[in-house]
């Protein structure tokens, strides 16, 4: 297993040092930018003249001018989505992919069990996207004294927990997709699908109270964003970290009991109608 | 089940749906022989093959390989196995000897690295090169290695030499002989009748998944068609000869000379072949070749 999560570790390199860098430049930038927002006469009044649907999807935007509204309106209310398709791909592709491919036709003969090569792998992507985060935290941490958001190492740490479950989660649902659906790339598709319809369900709940019903239902609504700040909700936080191991067991389940597919074999087939096809 | 047998298969079915890939294979395999496994595309060679590795589930029957359950003990199973795909893919951006070097991990590092480096160098690969820039000949060559290196009990290969040059061909099968004198069992598929017939030291022709003749590649052979050329001393009457049980008659040059077509047994033929003025007889062996496409048309 270990092997395994050092392989993955290694195929996944690329994406840790891309998206790393990537977000913590954006939260070293976002930081310094935190006092500039003071400085801007009527920001806030400017705010109200936004469509409020647009609005919807920042709760917290009123309150930019605080440490937690800001943070979670400039990262935590978005990045569910956007270091979420990450995620899914990664998982989606983490073990279906390289069966599609071919490669693990062979790395099965090898003596490794299939629960070594599923946890490592799965574990391999949980290590790369904790590196992924903290290379964010860092990006917000460096400046956090200088920036005037004055937050401590540990406090901005904190929301960063329950986004890493809700990465996990969704990464859990993409690799429960591919053990289920014929192809990676469908899993990517329905699980990206989940995600993006979960995020608009954020917003457009705060518009339409009759989706609030809905909205209870999916994992975002336990999602705290930039309010842990003030303190980890550690109750829905076991529910989300609940809901996110019941998706990787479930798919670990799937795996032990998978036949694995020479590359490119297998898939949904249509049943054959009835009529049709050319007579002679 | 019998300790000396590498494989013992019985009985062993399995569907991919409607479409039933294997119906019923009974094979023995014993230890330290070269078994070679013949059959058309679609037969059940590699479904065979995947069962044997856990890779996919049978529907019912046996296996044991070396005395393991594969579906109980996959990983006794892996641990003993060397295995060669027919269709090699492996991750395209790792240079050779760090794709080695995975799957030597992949191993616990039960590996011989001296014995490893060794196979490369002995086919001639350039350890440095990202796998997506080799041919098929070279991949093949990686593939040849990772199954070897750790000198295994048990080699499974399908297509051991695809995509390999004639000098290359030779170079495995003497690392193939090798290993067998070392105590490997070799279990192998191919298409090339020659590697078979040169190699194994049984042979089994499968068709639409039912093992259809099990025998050493000369009995095969020599159970067989077998094409006669009759020379006579004058014309004769060679349609005389079509009654003969087993016999046909291919051609005959104006009467003095006939090709014959033989099935089994001679002795009908030599007896009647007495009663004709003959001056010469030569017997063509059939290769394992024509052996192998008479099944496929009779099966089909």
């Amino acid at each position: 297993m270990f092997t395994e999560i050092k392989h993955t570790l290694r195929r996944m390199r690329g994406a840790s040092i891309g998206w790393g860098i990537g977000l913590f430049a954006y939260g070293l930038m976002m930081a310094n930018f935190f006092t500039s927002l003071e400085m801007m006469e009527g920001f806030l009044e400017n705010l109200e003249n936004y469509p409020p649907e647009m609005l919807a999807f920042f709760p917290n935007i009123f309150d930019i001018m605080s440490p937690i509204g800001y943070m979670d309106t400039y990262y935590f209310s978005y990045m569910t989505l956007i270091i979420g398709f990450f995620a899914v791909v990664s998982c989606a592709n983490l073990l279906v992919g390289d069966e599609e491919k071919g490669i693990l036709d062979l790395l099965v003969s090898y003596p490794v069990s299939r629960s070594g090569f599923f946890w490592g792998r799965l574990l391999g992507f949980m290590v790369a996207t904790a590196i992924i985060l903290l290379a964010s935290w860092l990006g917000w941490l460096i400046p956090a004294g200088s920036s005037g958001l004055n937050l401590s190492a540990v406090e901005l740490l904190q929301p960063f927990l329950p986004l890493y479950v809700v990465l996990v989660l969704f990464g859990g649902i993409a690799l429960l997709l591919s053990m289920l659906l014929p192809a990676a790339r469908m899993a990517t598709a329905a699980a990206g699908g989940l995600l993006l319809v979960n995020y608009l369900l954020v917003g457009l709940a705060n518009i339409r109270t009759e989706l609030g019903s809905i909205y209870k239902l999916t994992p975002l609504y336990f999602y705290q964003g930039g309010a842990a700040i003030e303190g980890i909700n550690w109750e829905t936080l076991a529910g989300l970290t609940g809901m996110t191991l019941m998706f990787i067991l479930l798919a670990w389940w799937r795996f032990l009991r998978r036949e694995i597919r020479v590359g490119g074999e297998g898939g949904w087939k249509l049943p054959k109608l009835a009529f049709g096809g050319r007579r002679t | 089940m019998n300790n000396s047998k590498a494989i013992e298969i019985r009985d062993l079915h399995k569907s991919y749906g409607r479409m039933k890939a294997l119906q019923g294979v009974n094979i023995d395999v014993d230890q330290g022989e070269i078994f070679g496994f013949l059959g058309p595309n679609g037969a059940g060679k590699t479904t065979t093959i995947r069962c044997i590795l856990d890779m996919i589930r049978p529907q019912s029957g046996s296996i044991q390989v070396m005395g393991y359950d594969p579906q109980k003990n996959p990983r006794a199973v892996h641990r003993v196995v060397g295995y060669l795909p027919g269709e090699l893919s492996m991750e395209a951006n790792l240079r050779v000897k760090n794709a080695l070097r995975y799957y030597a991990e992949l191993r616990g590092n039960h590996v011989d690295k001296d014995y490893m480096y060794q196979l490369a160098d002995r086919l001639g690969l350039d350890l440095d090169t990202p796998i997506k820039n080799l041919s098929k000949g070279n991949k093949q060559k990686v593939g040849l290695v990772q199954a070897m290196m750790h000198k295994p009990r048990l080699l499974l290969m399908d297509e051991p030499t695809s995509g390999l040059d004639p000098l290359m061909q030779q170079e495995v099968y003497r690392m193939l002989k090798e290993a067998k004198a070392g105590g490997t069992t070799i279990f192998f598929s191919s298409h090339i009748i020659n590697e078979v017939e040169s190699l194994a030291d049984r042979v089994a022709i499968i068709n639409q998944g039912v093992v259809i003749e099990e025998a050493e590649p000369e009995k095969l052979v020599n159970m067989e068609v077998r094409q006669m050329r009759v020379r006579f001393k004058n014309e004769v009457d060679t349609h005389r000869l079509n009654q003969v049980p087993g016999v046909s008659l291919i051609s005959n040059g104006n009467g003095a000379v006939a090709m014959l077509r033989v099935e089994g047994d001679l002795d009908n033929l030599i007896k009647a072949l007495g009663e004709f003025p003959v001056s010469d007889i030569s017997l063509q062996r059939q290769s394992l070749e024509e052996v192998f496409l008479a099944y496929y048309k009779t099966e089909r």
